[in-house]
């Protein structure tokens, strides 16, 4: 493997993100407006119902989770999405790159967006709600974050691999994936209170389990033994798998001429 | 797998595609029943044919964009499924249709794809000067591809094509909906790419004029099946269109021309009498004679070669 062409190529994805990004007033929005407006809006509320630092903390984690999670997914999908958008789809696919150069090269500016994005939050949350992200220290917000990035990745190859499998009857799932991924993994709650079954699906969501790892460090009990090593397993095992699902999605794309269609 | 030869591009056996779609999958509609082709190095070579021929779904394959459903395709010396990866650092494709993403700038599209063949630093930089000067790209280099026209679009669609120096290069309709200059001038750098860097160029077009003053060889294409293939003048010669005469007369119509031997076809337009003959140096003196045998005065008489689009017809009909 010529690791430098390796490199270019993940490169080449990362270059063609920042400058689509920077040139689009809706990323404006996605990168400040709606997160701001969720941490506001749950800070506000946590203080209306005369919850304690500790719940606070919980509830604010969960929604920077949920700022987090949904900009860096977004970045992911638009590995495919923005050659969907534009009908140029064939042009990256006959070059000889694969799938992994697309998705990682994604995968970095989505986490470059989602820091900023946290950063920006959990400055507004120490501002206004006395929330501090860093009081358990680096190395658990370190793990939290990665928990964060790694569950993006997934859902977003996931989304990737749809599309290319559905073609643009798929969009949708990049914007509803996720958040059903948030709210199975209990985002403003901890996921003891879901139904039993509900809770169960819960279980296999990696999220679950760094959100309970940094919450741990807040007062609130860990509902699982190891939280992070079983959160990290399962995000192997799920990258594993959307990956192999993304390279097929797109095999059966150049057998059914998918692959074509989406550039006419 | 078809044996390699190293003098052929491309050596292609039997191809076949079909297309499905509808629930489950069921409707099935051919684009490709069974295509051999073989395309010599260093060669323009043209595949012709009506709107649904199964041109694109030809090249798609040949590009690795498409797998076909059966028959054997090497290209290059390279299996086209096996060993796609390594064929596609050797080839590239420019569509008369170019899309790309509609906020970036010229120089920024030609230098993305630069890097997704692996270039980067000084080399990418003058790469992208360079294609940029070649294609005439020059004032446009920091416009965004959304204020582009038709025909800069197609110029960035060509040096998108020409960022990895491929070896083949195909190009789908690459003159299609181009004002005349633009096309002639997009001929010319057709014509230059294989004189001056020896590539390999298969084009699809509409355009038989265009077909005619480029290729080398030309494959007409219709219902998923190669019709005919050969150069120019030799499908001219092999579907037997043989030349025509072209007559001015008075009075005007002699249908009765049909009827002579070595006359194929009779034919009326504008005001002349078209004769298709077998051969015009044999055929000419008899005509004359005949004219003059049933007192119809000659006023012109021209003869020339059938053109590509005649051809084209006769195929297509």
């Amino acid at each position: 493997m010529n690791w430098r062409a390796e490199a270019v190529a993940v490169w080449a994805f990362v270059v063609r993100n920042l400058l689509m990004g920077s040139r689009n007033v809706f990323f404006f929005f996605e990168l400040i407006f709606w997160p701001m407006v969720g941490v506001v809006s749950i800070g506000l509320m946590s203080r209306f119902f005369g919850l304690t630092p500790e719940q606070t903390a919980f509830v604010l984690i969960g929604t920077m989770a949920l700022s987090v999670v949904q900009v860096c997914e977004l970045e992911v999908a638009y590995a495919v999405l923005f050659d969907v958008w534009s009908k140029s789809m064939k042009h990256q696919f006959l070059a000889p790159i694969g799938v992994r150069h697309l998705t990682l090269g994604s995968w970095v500016v989505g986490m470059l967006r989602g820091g900023v994005i946290f950063a920006m939050l959990a400055a507004l949350g120490w501002w206004a709600f006395g929330f501090r992200v860093l009081a358990p220290g680096a190395g658990p917000l370190a793990v939290f974050l990665l928990g964060c990035f790694l569950t993006a990745w997934i859902v977003g190859v996931a989304v990737c691999a749809l599309i290319t499998l559905f073609g643009n009857r798929a969009e949708a799932f990049a914007w509803a994936s996720v958040n059903f991924v948030l709210v199975l993994a209990g985002i403003y709650y901890p996921v003891s209170v879901l139904p039993p079954a509900v809770a169960a699906a819960a279980a296999w969501i990696p999220l679950t389990y760094f959100l309970d790892a940094y919450r741990a460090h807040f007062g609130f009990a860990s509902e699982f033994t190891a939280p992070v090593l079983t959160g990290l397993g399962l995000a192997a095992l799920y990258a594993a798998a959307a990956h192999a699902a993304f390279v097929l999605a797109v095999r059966r794309a150049r057998r059914t001429g998918l692959l074509l269609k989406m550039s006419e | 797998m078809v044996p390699f030869n190293p003098v052929l591009a491309i050596d292609a056996r039997d191809v076949a595609k079909t297309f499905r779609s509808g629930p489950l999958r069921r409707r099935t509609t051919p684009a490709l029943r069974g295509v051999s082709l073989q395309v010599p190095r260093g060669a323009i070579y043209g595949v012709l044919g009506p709107n649904g021929a199964g041109k694109t779904t030809l090249l798609s394959i040949f590009a690795t964009l498409l797998t076909p459903d059966a028959g054997a395709v090497t290209i290059l010396g390279h299996d086209v499924v096996r060993e796609a990866t390594a064929l596609r650092r050797r080839l590239n494709m420019a569509s008369g249709r170019p899309s790309f993403l509609w906020s970036l700038r010229v120089a920024e599209i030609v230098a993305f794809y630069g890097r997704l063949y692996g270039l980067s630093g000084a080399a990418l930089r003058g790469r992208v000067d360079e294609l940029i000067d070649v294609c005439e790209l020059g004032p446009h280099r920091r416009a965004q591809y959304n204020e582009l026209s038709t025909g800069l679009k197609q110029r960035v669609a060509l040096a998108k094509a020409l960022v990895n120096e491929p070896e083949l290069l195909f190009l789908d309709e690459p003159t299609l909906g181009l004002d005349p200059d633009v096309s002639v001038r997009i001929r010319a750098h057709i014509g230059s790419l294989r004189r001056e860097r020896g590539m390999t160029i298969v084009l699809t077009t509409h355009y038989m004029r265009e077909a005619e003053e480029l290729c080398d060889e030309i494959a007409f294409i219709k219902g998923g099946l190669i019709l005919a293939s050969g150069t120019p003048d030799a499908l001219k010669r092999k579907i037997l269109l043989g030349q025509v005469v072209a007559l001015k007369l008075q009075p005007a119509r002699a249908p009765w021309l049909g009827d002579l031997s070595g006359v194929l076809r009779y034919h009326e337009e504008d005001g002349w009498v078209e004769c298709t003959v077998d051969d015009a140096d044999e055929r000419v003196p008899e005509i004359l004679d005949a004219l003059r045998a049933r007192r119809v005065t000659v006023r012109s008489v021209q003869v020339r070669e059938p053109d590509l689009e005649e051809v084209f017809v006769e195929l297509a009909r």
